[in-house]
């Protein structure tokens, strides 16, 4: 029945977008839609034609019998005590947008993102997490599997909430095993849907774990969205260093503060004989974050049981909050804070137009 | 550096960036012909087509681009560049230079500023 719903929804938006801010409440049931619509008393007029346009349109939908809409008018007052969670859908509400960019892939940019998200939560602020790696999601895996999205009365996308973080990935909107096989441009569309039709709400911080490179993605992020700041991932690693700094010179180009470096699969310390390896090379990402001028964030070891808590969807930060790896997390969270906070934000100029 | 304030003139044909104390003002005309896009640079600089006939173009609307850029939509249609807040700031600097040469460069193909 639900899907009735979603398709009833649709097929107002196609009608006119503007109706979908109207809609009140939306029944199915027994092969009948129920609907009603928030009107204004004094043009009952223009809202019995919508009436009338919206039933024709909606009694199309298969396995419907009727639709009834009802016209419903509130005082001012009445409707917002009436609703009270009143949510946002957009990002207008969200304080902090915090890009996590890496330039090369499998350096664990997801990894961190999430427990970097929930280690911010813990410090007590309202955290939401978007998945803009739109070719390779990795969010609905690391926080154990797929889950569908609920549209919300008005039909917006709810985030997924998990962890006491929102979440919202293309993960979640197709199955595991399709690739998404899009030019720019579906891609686009596909980064402005996540920010713009999900109801994000009053959030603190916005961390967009963003896909590798320096292309499609990025650009639209940068164009669409006031990124407070971004955070760089590298292995120490030359070949990684080497896209981690292309990362860093993007994000100047388009006048991102970058918040630091964090370096992630620093060391390995065997569990059995304690012997430390450096397998990547030893605090590259620092020495890159010393010779580009930024700040070091901090480093991640490679650890067993990290790597077990994403592969079971359980984050080590939640699942382990006591263990080092955690502590690390923890410790990147608060400088990310701090950083946020004490970096100015490039202020809109005012657009005059006489 | 970003400007506090970006003012668009009564006529639609000058704009004015204004930073702190100090303001540089650029007119449509001169804004249209170096518009950084693609579409008029070209994508190598033997690409470069130069735009003339534009004396009395203006600007219809002004969009703010993420951090880092404003986009102009001109009344002639063209909506494509995104002027970033250093490419504004370098226009201006050598604004008298730019415009020497785009003259000449104007005669030299036999065209005007309409």
């Amino acid at each position: 029945m639900s899907d009735i719903k979603t398709l009833a929804i649709e097929r107002l938006n196609i009608l006119n977008p503007e109706y979908r801010d109207l809609i009140e409440d939306i029944v199915v049931a027994n092969k009948k839609i129920y609907l009603s619509l928030k009107t204004d008393k004094s043009q009952v007029d223009k809202f019995t034609k919508i009436k009338l346009q919206i039933e024709k349109e909606l009694i199309g939908i298969d396995g419907i019998d009727s639709v009834s809409v009802s016209l419903t008018s509130h005082s001012d007052s009445k409707k917002q005590a009436a609703d009270p969670k009143n949510i946002t859908k957009g990002i207008s509400e969200v304080k902090n947008i915090i890009s996590v960019a890496s330039g090369k892939g499998g350096v664990g940019k997801s990894t961190t993102s999430i427990n970097i998200a929930i280690a911010i939560n813990k410090l007590g602020f309202r955290v939401g997490l978007l998945d803009a790696d739109v070719y390779g999601p990795s969010i609905p895996k690391l926080i154990g599997g797929k889950q569908k999205p609920k549209i919300s009365k008005t039909g917006n996308i709810l985030p997924i909430k998990k962890y006491d973080i929102s979440l919202m990935s293309i993960g979640f909107l197709v199955s595991e095993d399709t690739p998404m096989i899009w030019r720019g441009p579906m891609v686009i569309t596909a980064v402005n849907q996540m920010l713009n039709d999900v109801e994000w709400g009053e959030l603190d911080f916005l961390i967009v774990d963003m896909p590798p490179g320096t292309g499609d993605v990025q650009l639209t992020m940068a164009q669409k969205v006031p990124m407070t700041g971004a955070v760089i991932i590298s292995t120490p690693q030359d070949l990684a260093l080497i896209d981690a700094r292309k990362g860093i010179e993007m994000f100047k180009k388009v006048n991102v503060p970058i918040l630091g470096i964090i370096e992630n699969m620093s060391i390995f310390i065997c569990p059995h004989c304690n012997k430390e390896s450096h397998i990547f090379g030893f605090e590259g990402a620092k020495i890159e974050a010393r010779n580009k001028n930024v700040d070091f964030l901090g480093d991640i070891p490679l650890e067993i049981d990290l790597r077990e808590s994403s592969d079971i969807g359980r984050p080590i930060m939640y699942s382990k909050s006591d263990s080092i790896v955690s502590k690390k997390f923890l410790d990147i969270a608060k400088s990310v804070v701090n950083k946020t906070m004490s970096t100015s934000k490039s202020k809109k100029p005012n657009i005059i137009i006489n | 550096m970003i400007p506090e304030n970006i003012i668009l003139s009564k006529n639609k044909k000058e704009l004015t960036l204004a930073y702190g104390a100090s303001n540089s003002i650029l007119s449509a005309e001169f804004l249209r012909v170096n518009s950084p896009s693609a579409e008029a640079k070209g994508h190598s600089s033997d690409q470069k087509k130069i735009v003339s006939g534009k004396k009395s173009v203006s600007i219809n609307s002004i969009e703010i681009i993420g951090n880092y850029a404003i986009r102009l939509i001109f009344d002639d249609g063209h909506s494509t560049g995104i002027y970033t807040w250093q490419y504004l700031q370098d226009l201006f600097k050598e604004k008298d230079e730019i415009w020497k040469e785009y003259i000449s460069e104007l005669r030299r193909k036999g065209l005007n500023r309409g």
